[in-house]
């Protein structure tokens, strides 16, 4: 029995005895079945086991604050009316809105932010972390935390543009399929249903092989890939919007359809459309760090997280997590995006549980 | 029966239509190259008398539409030509190489569709509970996570720390099924972790649409015992979405297949795919392009047949 022990099942026990006290039921219960796990996995994992439940626990809870904080803040300095809006946030859309929040500023502010270079080499290559590299250095004696940092500017700024350029070319073409209807609209849909019958992968992979691995045509390719299913969703919304009443006096009106589409039916079908730009930048963002991954995207020497982990691979045959880190970056990403788009579909569609 | 027969044919033909369409833009696409593919082999400090020899061994020097139909010819009978690169026949590149990644992706799937059902079914009846909350945040990751994050997290675990499997999948022929299985079990981990999110997810929104039919509804309220409503009541209406959910993850395996290879130095059709774009061989990215294109259209078109087999009302189209 080490102290380490003694003194977590002591936490637990004063914890389950407060919520107990305070008539806290929920607490109560998912502290005790966090004793009950830890009992389990000590049992069978030893103080190993142990140890990792606790820190996974602690980093949850740690998680939970840093949320609760955060909409706390945001309710503080945004007005009246958002801030009603938050209070009804889950502390998971809250979490999101701070690791995006998180991501924005280490983007912008990299070069003030990392310590050294993006492609500066300051050490011998696989340097073990020293109090000039938070992190140690790379395969070419880079520092690690450094091209992290200005990572976040490459990775999520490339997904970014490819997927605001695939929304544009989709949303124009199912508005204007939605107002326009006939052989356009046919011939969008049909073209729409062949390009998703291409696994969105292998077909970057194509035209990567052919155009060369460039930013332009990766913007140009995931455009492409993914302008369909946002084609798809904006004709569905603008099909419902296009037979209202008001549209019909706006048409009797004499008005153009470049006035229809932006002020009678975009206003009308926000919602849906921002959260669905939500779950693209996701699928984007994974496509293009598989990409990258294949070594097919942002060309070295720019930092990008996908290649990151490629090319720092070897380190893990040592059992070193350093190369697993982007890696983690861009998984926090995307379900950070996931729970925000998650609460804004609940918000849109008025869903009560 | 005759009319359902009908009902497949025509989605049959529809699927052929979409993957004619398919190796039209996968052919011509490699016409757009600025040059052509004589200019991108031998690179632009050819001579005139290299280029236009090379086009005459390569056949360029006939019109497109008379080298897309030898083409596609040639791929009905599995004849993709030569590589540019090493100068081998494609076929024999890819040929052992589509076995394994065939072996790795039914591999998965064996472990992951029966584990998502399940599981997803239990979420659904457990809904809203603390349960289900954890499988949402979990599953979640899961789909959020790169392939190749949860691939290296394995090794690390698996291989690095505790050594119970290898991190590098090299198989060889003469190698029991056991040892085939041992060697391929991470790789096959990855992608079964990937597909069960998926599905688990699909399957929990099939169901839970299910339950809140009014006949569910009716079948509770006139007392039926709650397995009995979900056996004889919810179940033969959920095979179809379940069936959907199968094919789509599938298909989706075939995506996920190329990461996880190239993680795992899987010797598979993904990781020959990977190889031939950046070595710019067009024939390989041609053939590599195509079969996956045709499996995915394939496992889309199980998915079409499927729901029409088991929903009666899209047997008898109004």
């Amino acid at each position: 029995m080490s102290l380490f022990v003694i003194g977590y099942y002591t936490l637990l026990l004063v914890a389950s005895c407060l919520a107990a006290y305070f008539n806290k039921r929920t607490w109560f219960l998912l502290i005790f079945t966090l004793t009950l796990v830890s009992f389990i996995l000590g049992i069978v994992g030893g103080v190993g086991a142990l140890r990792f439940v606790a820190i996974a626990t602690a980093l949850l809870a740690v998680a939970g604050m840093v949320a609760y904080a955060f909409r706390e803040f945001l309710i503080a300095i945004a007005s009246t009316e958002m801030a009603k809006e938050l209070r009804t946030a889950p502390l998971t859309a809250a979490f999101g809105l701070f690791v995006i929040f998180t991501y924005a500023i280490a983007g912008i502010f990299a070069p003030l932010i990392a310590p050294h270079g993006e492609a500066e080499v300051i050490a011998t290559a696989f340097a073990p972390p020293d109090e000039t590299m938070l992190l140690g250095a790379d395969q070419l004696g880079r520092d690690i935390f450094s091209r992290i940092i200005y990572g976040t500017r490459n990775s999520v700024g490339l997904a970014l543009a490819a997927t605001v350029a695939a929304f544009i070319l989709g949303a124009l073409a199912g508005l204007l399929a939605a107002t326009k209807g006939g052989w356009f609209d046919q011939l969008m849909g049909r073209i729409a249903d062949v390009i998703m019958s291409i696994p969105s992968l292998i077909f970057a992979l194509l035209m990567l092989s052919i155009f060369g691995p460039s930013i332009p045509v990766i913007i140009v390719a995931v455009a492409i890939i993914y302008a369909p299913r946002v084609f798809r969703l904006t004709r569905a919304v603008a099909g419902n919007v296009v037979v209202m009443d008001y549209i019909e006096a706006a048409k009797l009106r004499g008005e153009g359809t470049w006035y229809l589409i932006r002020r009678e039916i975009l206003p009308n079908s926000t919602a849906p459309l921002v959260a669905e730009f939500g779950l693209e930048f996701c699928f984007v963002f994974l496509l293009v760090a598989g990409l990258s991954f294949l070594g097919l995207g942002i060309q070295p020497p720019t930092a990008d997280w996908g290649s990151m982990v490629r090319e720092n691979a070897t380190l893990i045959s040592f059992g070193d997590i350093t190369p697993l880190i982007p890696a983690a970056a861009i998984a926090l990403l995307t379900v950070a995006v996931n729970f925000v788009v998650d609460w804004m579909l609940h918000r849109s569609s008025g869903l009560k549980e | 029966m005759g009319d359902i027969l009908g009902l497949i044919g025509k989605r049959l033909g529809l699927g052929l239509v979409i993957l004619l369409v398919i190796s039209i833009i996968i052919f011509f696409m490699v016409e757009l190259l600025p040059g052509d593919i004589a200019q991108a082999v031998l690179g632009q400090g050819a001579t005139e008398e290299n280029l236009a020899a090379l086009r005459k061994e390569m056949g360029l020097d006939k019109p497109a539409i008379v080298r897309y139909l030898e083409w596609l010819g040639g791929a009905v009978t599995f004849d993709f030509g030569n590589s540019i690169v090493t100068d081998e026949r494609v076929t024999s590149i890819i040929g052992e190489r589509f076995r394994n990644t065939l072996f790795l992706a039914t591999y998965a799937a064996v472990i992951a569709v029966p584990l998502a059902i399940t599981l997803g079914i239990l979420v659904a009846l457990l809904r809203y509970t603390v349960f289900d909350r954890v499988a949402n945040v979990l599953t979640l990751t899961s789909i959020s996570s790169p392939e190749f994050f949860l691939g290296y997290i394995l090794i690390l675990y698996f291989s690095v720390n505790w050594g119970m499997f290898p991190a590098i999948s090299s198989l060889s022929q003469d190698m029991g099924f056991w040892e085939l299985l041992h060697r391929t079990f991470l790789p096959a981990l990855t992608l079964v972790l990937v597909v069960t999110a998926h599905m688990m997810r699909m399957t929990r929104a099939a169901i839970i649409n299910l339950l809140a039919s009014p006949y569910i509804e009716m079948a509770r309220l006139k007392g039926t015992p709650p397995w009995k409503v979900i056996v004889r009541h919810a179940l033969p209406n959920a095979w179809a979405p379940i069936i959907n959910v199968v094919a789509l993850n599938l298909a989706y395996l075939i995506t996920g297949v190329v990461l996880v290879e190239v993680v795992f130095v899987y010797p598979g059709i993904g990781q020959a795919l990977v190889d031939a774009v950046s070595k710019r061989d067009f024939p390989v990215v041609q053939a590599c392009c195509l079969i996956f294109a045709a499996t995915f259209i394939l496992l889309n078109l199980a998915a079409d047949v499927g729901a029409i087999l088991t929903n009666p009302r899209l047997r008898h189209p109004k």
